[in-house]
């Protein structure tokens, strides 16, 4: 009996949770940022479904839901219908090593608030995530169409390429840390009293750099460059299978936010855990912590496709092959000269 | 022609100092009071001063009789020949209004009637929504140029 409650029953129910919680949020998110988005370009954004918008994301995927869904006659349609599934699995499994907050206590019973503790959660990551980029492939490819195709080449290039980047990149805090568990990494920079983007401030920021790119965001959204390729490698899908690649879009930004907290801002931690006088925030629960974290990188993902215009082709393999991996490198061979050198 | 890229001193390379500008220019455009938007049907617009819109026949406050003279010089500044003015006399030989008739499908609203017109009669006014659904009706008599265009008024 307390076999299955522990291994069947609380992990069946905090997946159902994230199940169910995952695709509000990103519902959520979308009006976020095309409210962000309007007011940084001096407009409004959605007024009219609700009092102030509010409504819109319920309205959105009702209207995508009714939608007819077309299968293009010339389309691979196994391959065609496998696309988004792909994606979306991918970009959901994620979360199941994601730590959202410390064990909590419910009913005498301490309840982790991660479904589970790879001890190899950051890998975990790192490689699901390039599973989702077959997903994009394979769409890109099925469609038989042009702009999929085209779509689809850049994605495979830049996710390749931005991947190797992001990998050297977490290396760092991984030596720090000496851990590959999510849960431990957050544990870690709790005793050391410490958020790791201050041991790591470049880290971090190639691993930002790199997570925009790898989720397709501008500014590095060839794959769906809207005025070059249409949408990219989704043209030709509508309705459900169209909503599918967008909650994967949308959740893999979730991910990359969620990992830059924990790997870099201290996860559930409140700011400075090491100083004392600052307990009184103590109050506020460590889940809104890494809530409002996430939602202060999506904030940063909107304000840059408010700001920035994409990156040319030649441009964006330049910059990842030639600044980024290069710059990674050097972070890892440095961090790792005063690892020994400090720790003896 | 070749343009010359603007050189970028290496300082400004390695902070991405344009790119933080840029960062900042939109977040300062956040600021609700520099929103742009009107919510047109909603709240009504602002229309500038000088704005000339639909035509009106003004009447006199006191005494609610036209302040026409039938003295005909709007339709004759008119270039597109879009004004009627009817008139007959009175005893006294004078010219009376009878009807009068503007067609604002042909009306390119230069303002050159009000101009002409000797009274504070003839006026363009601010009002801009003239959508109609049909082409007779884009003929205003008397009566409609006396009321004034009446904009529906939106509720919701």
């Amino acid at each position: 009996m307390e076999f299955a409650i522990d291994y069947i029953l609380i992990p069946l129910v905090k997946i159902a949770l994230l199940l169910a919680v995952l695709p509000l949020a990103v519902a959520a998110l979308t009006l976020f940022e095309r409210k962000i988005i309007a007011y940084m370009q001096v407009r409004l954004g959605p007024m009219r479904v609700g009092p102030w918008g509010l409504l819109q994301p319920i309205a959105d995927p009702i209207k995508l839901l009714l939608k007819e869904d077309i299968i293009p006659a010339g389309a691979d349609r196994w391959i065609f219908v496998l696309a988004p599934v792909i994606s979306v699995i991918s970009a959901f499994i994620v979360f199941a090593v994601i730590p959202f907050g410390p064990e909590i206590n419910i009913f005498g019973k301490a309840i982790p608030l991660w479904i589970t503790d790879l001890n190899i959660g950051a890998l975990y990551v790192l490689s699901i995530s390039s599973v989702g980029v077959l997903g994009i492939i394979l769409a890109g490819w099925a469609s038989n169409s042009k702009y999929p195709l085209l779509g689809a080449l850049r994605s495979a290039a830049q996710m390749v390429s931005y991947e190797v980047a992001m990998g050297f990149s977490i290396i760092g805090v991984l030596m720090l840390a000496g851990s590959l568990s999510l849960v431990n990494i957050v544990k870690a920079q709790q005793s050391s009293g410490v958020w790791y983007v201050f041991y790591q401030p470049v880290a971090f920021l190639l691993f930002f750099i790199c997570g925009v790119a790898e989720t397709n965001r501008a500014p590095f959204d060839l794959p769906e460059a809207e005025s070059e390729l249409v949408a990219g490698f989704h043209t030709e899908y509508s309705g459900f299978r169209f909503s599918l690649f967008f909650l994967a879009e949308y959740a893999n930004m979730i991910t990359v936010s969620a990992m830059a907290v924990t790997l870099f801002l201290g996860g559930w931690l409140r700011p400075f855990p090491n100083v004392p006088w600052l307990g009184f925030l103590d109050i506020i629960p460590p889940l809104f912590w890494f809530i409002f974290k996430i939602i202060v990188f999506m904030y940063f993902y909107f304000w840059f496709r408010a700001s920035w215009p994409r990156y040319r082709y030649d441009q964006l393999m330049k910059l990842g092959w030639q600044r980024l991996l290069p710059l990674a490198m050097a972070n890892v061979i440095v961090t790792a000269i005063l690892v020994v050198l400090l720790r003896g | 022609m070749k343009v010359k890229r603007p050189e970028l001193s290496l300082l400004k390379k390695i902070f991405l100092v344009d790119l933080i500008k840029g960062l900042l220019l939109t977040f300062s455009y956040q600021r609700p009071s520099k929103n742009y938007t009107e919510q047109y049907p909603k709240v009504r617009p602002k229309v500038s001063e000088r704005y000339r819109g639909a035509p009106r026949l003004n009447n006199d406050p006191e005494t609610g009789e036209t302040l026409c003279i039938a003295c005909n010089l709007c339709a004759l500044a008119c270039p597109e020949h879009c004004i009627e003015v009817g008139w007959e006399r009175d005893a006294a030989s004078k010219k009376v209004l009878t009807d009068y008739t503007f067609d604002i499908s042909r009306c390119m609203f230069c303002g050159l009637c009000e101009d002409a017109c000797p009274t504070p009669c003839l006026e363009l006014t601010q009002d801009f929504e003239l959508s109609l659904y049909g082409r007779k009706d884009m003929k205003w008599d008397r009566q409609k140029l006396e009321e004034g265009n009446q904009p529906v008024v939106y509720t919701k």
